[in-house]
């Protein structure tokens, strides 16, 4: 496999001491769907936003498709497509003029765009509402339209920065559907950053999990979930007294708390050990209010990583997010 | 791949799809022209021969201001170039300007060229309703095609001027409301502190002289020179315009680049 975007130390410190991203060295595979996963203020979007020549690093480099991000800006925003987290089109155009305008942003001749243009637009279904104004899209259309001006320019790499934010759940699983498509009809490499753990599980090759500007494992979802080496009983008391007298349980794997009153069991196999657990409760006499056992899954990758459970988190700029949200839902 | 051209017609598909803003843009001369003609006619204070001196030795007021009021039209308008870098910013295009592979002063220089677009037509329903309305414009001494040249460079270099400025504020700024702000703190003094309305001996000695350093008054002044005098002969009135274009000019074009410089360095999401 040959690499499409190679870190060299890459570094970005914002106002003289924050480190955003600490020297990272990371190598994207040509082809490939990456996932870039973690919480708030982890690194991610400056990671993208250096890589996508938008802001420049405070030491280090990259190369991305063959070229040097700061060298070369240039050449770089000529090969890669950006699908920001904000809307970008502009409601006062129409889809298809939104589009022209971009493949002009190339260079690319009449007659090649206007072609490129109508098959992007079937590929996500947008052939219909093309010719209207972006001010009258749904918030999955604007999404879709969105996906493809990235790709007017046929670029080898597309940056996907929160695909799906604030799309309700069926329009989410369409646009994985489209992604899909687009990695498989155009032979683009795909970086995705995102918030919905299912997404990258859905959708990503390989991924890496980034905190405080740090990749701390890289893996596909699949190898990620297995290096948890087991499954996870959460049990929650009505006191805490009785989650102190469960941490001491014996021939797990590891204990550790879980928010108030709950503890966090790590097991080699649920299906043989949760009996054990089971009989410990009732030895001690311990009064459970909730027990849940989970098979590995991405949150519990990004647990055992960052400490954090994503689900707290609120992503990006909530500015941002709001006008998005609100755009989205007119 | 400069961008220029896109971003330019993108500006220019937004206004004139907006039937308000395309229309009030082009009745608004219409009223200045009547309303300022008639509100502001000192001649109504004189007898006949002082009026010629007052007039500059036009025939009536509404000759004497059009130069004015051309040139204003320019300047109200070009000082709101600059909002819509402010809207994209908050909208979202910006971000995909910057991640595409043009020049980012492409995204300033476009506001400012579509600027321009909407004045000429503006400058012409002026011109055309000074002609129509009744005591209105009037060509004493024949208007040719060099005169015509004339008032379109200082119209269009008069928005270049201040359209330019009026960017290079809205680069950093995030708030609609302090563009607002400044283009009506700004508006009235630059129109009132220039030979614009009233001719220089008509106005207090200092706010005459500071009306003189004014690129509004460069501008009113040199069309007005054309179209009172028609066929400029004398070599005087030609080294003045010369002087009044040449100022504005050499204005426009410092204020561009650095404007051009600014867009470059500066412009962020």
């Amino acid at each position: 496999m040959t690499d499409i975007i190679t870190t060299k130390n890459l570094t970005k410190i914002y106002q003289g001491h924050i480190k955003a991203v600490d020297s990272l060295n990371i190598t994207i595979n040509e082809g490939e769907i990456y996932g870039l996963l973690g919480p708030n203020g982890a690194g991610k979007t400056t990671t993208i936003n250096m890589l996508t020549t938008r802001i420049s690093p405070t030491s280090g480099t990259a190369i991305v498709a063959g070229k040097d991000i700061i060298k070369d800006s240039m050449g770089v925003r000529k090969s890669i497509g950006v699908v920001p987290q904000d809307l970008t089109a502009d409601e006062d155009l129409t889809g298809r003029e939104n589009l022209v305008m971009v493949a002009q942003f190339y260079d690319v001749p009449k007659s090649v765009y206007e072609e490129r243009i109508e098959r992007l637009l079937k590929l996500v279904d947008m052939e219909e509402p093309a010719d209207r104004l972006v001010r009258g899209y749904s918030g999955g259309m604007r999404k879709r339209l969105e996906l493809i001006v990235g790709l007017v320019n046929e670029p080898k790499i597309l940056f996907l920065d929160e695909p799906t934010l604030g799309l309700d759940v069926q329009t989410r699983t369409q646009m994985w559907s489209y992604v899909r498509e687009i990695q498989k009809k155009l032979d683009v490499t795909i970086i995705l950053t995102s918030h919905y753990l299912e997404e990258i599980d859905a959708l990503a090759d390989r991924v890496s999990i980034i905190d405080h500007g740090k990749i701390l494992i890289t893996g596909s979802p699949q190898e990620l979930k297995a290096s948890l080496k087991g499954d996870v009983v959460t049990v929650t008391f009505k006191t805490q007294e009785q989650a102190d007298i469960m941490k001491r349980i014996p021939n797990v794997v590891e204990v550790t708390d879980s928010g108030p009153n709950s503890v966090r069991i790590k097991l080699e196999n649920a299906d043989d050990s949760l009996p054990d657990v089971i009989n410990y409760i009732s030895s001690k006499e311990l009064s459970t209010v909730k027990l849940t056992v989970q098979k590995p899954s991405l949150d519990e990758v990004f647990l055992e990583y960052t400490g954090k459970d994503i689900r707290a988190e609120e992503p990006g700029d909530a500015r941002k997010t709001m006008m998005n949200l609100r755009r989205l839902r007119k | 791949m400069s961008g220029l051209g896109p971003l330019t017609m993108r500006e220019l598909k937004k206004w004139y799809r907006n039937p308000v803003f395309l229309i009030t843009g082009l009745i608004q001369p219409f009223f200045w022209v009547a309303l300022f003609g008639s509100a502001f006619d000192i001649t109504r204070f004189v007898s006949g021969a002082d009026a010629k001196v007052v007039l500059d030795g036009a025939t009536n007021y509404i000759t004497y201001i059009v130069g004015g009021v051309l040139t204003i039209t320019g300047l109200f308008t070009a000082m709101f170039a600059g909002t819509n870098i402010i809207f994209d910013r908050r909208l979202g295009p910006m971000g995909r300007f910057l991640s595409s592979p043009i020049r980012r002063s492409s995204i300033v220089l476009s506001k400012i060229l579509s600027a321009i677009f909407r004045i000429l037509p503006q400058a012409l329903i002026l011109v055309v309703a000074a002609i129509l309305i009744p005591n209105g414009l009037v060509f004493a001494n024949g208007f040719n095609v060099i005169d015509a040249l004339v008032v379109v460079a200082a119209v269009i270099l008069v928005s270049f001027i201040f359209s330019s400025i009026f960017s290079v504020i809205a680069i950093r700024m995030t708030n609609m409301n302090s563009i607002f702000g400044i283009v009506n703190l700004v508006n009235l003094p630059l129109m009132f502190m220039s030979y614009a309305m009233f001719a220089p001996g008509m106005m207090a000695p200092w706010l005459s002289n500071i009306a003189q350093y004014n690129p509004v008054s460069w501008s009113a002044e040199a069309i007005r020179t054309v179209i009172i005098n028609g066929n400029v002969t004398t070599s005087a009135q030609w080294t003045s315009i010369g002087w009044w274009l040449g100022g504005l000019a050499i204005l426009a074009v410092a204020l561009i680049l650095f404007t051009a410089y600014m867009a470059e360095k500066e412009i962020r999401d």
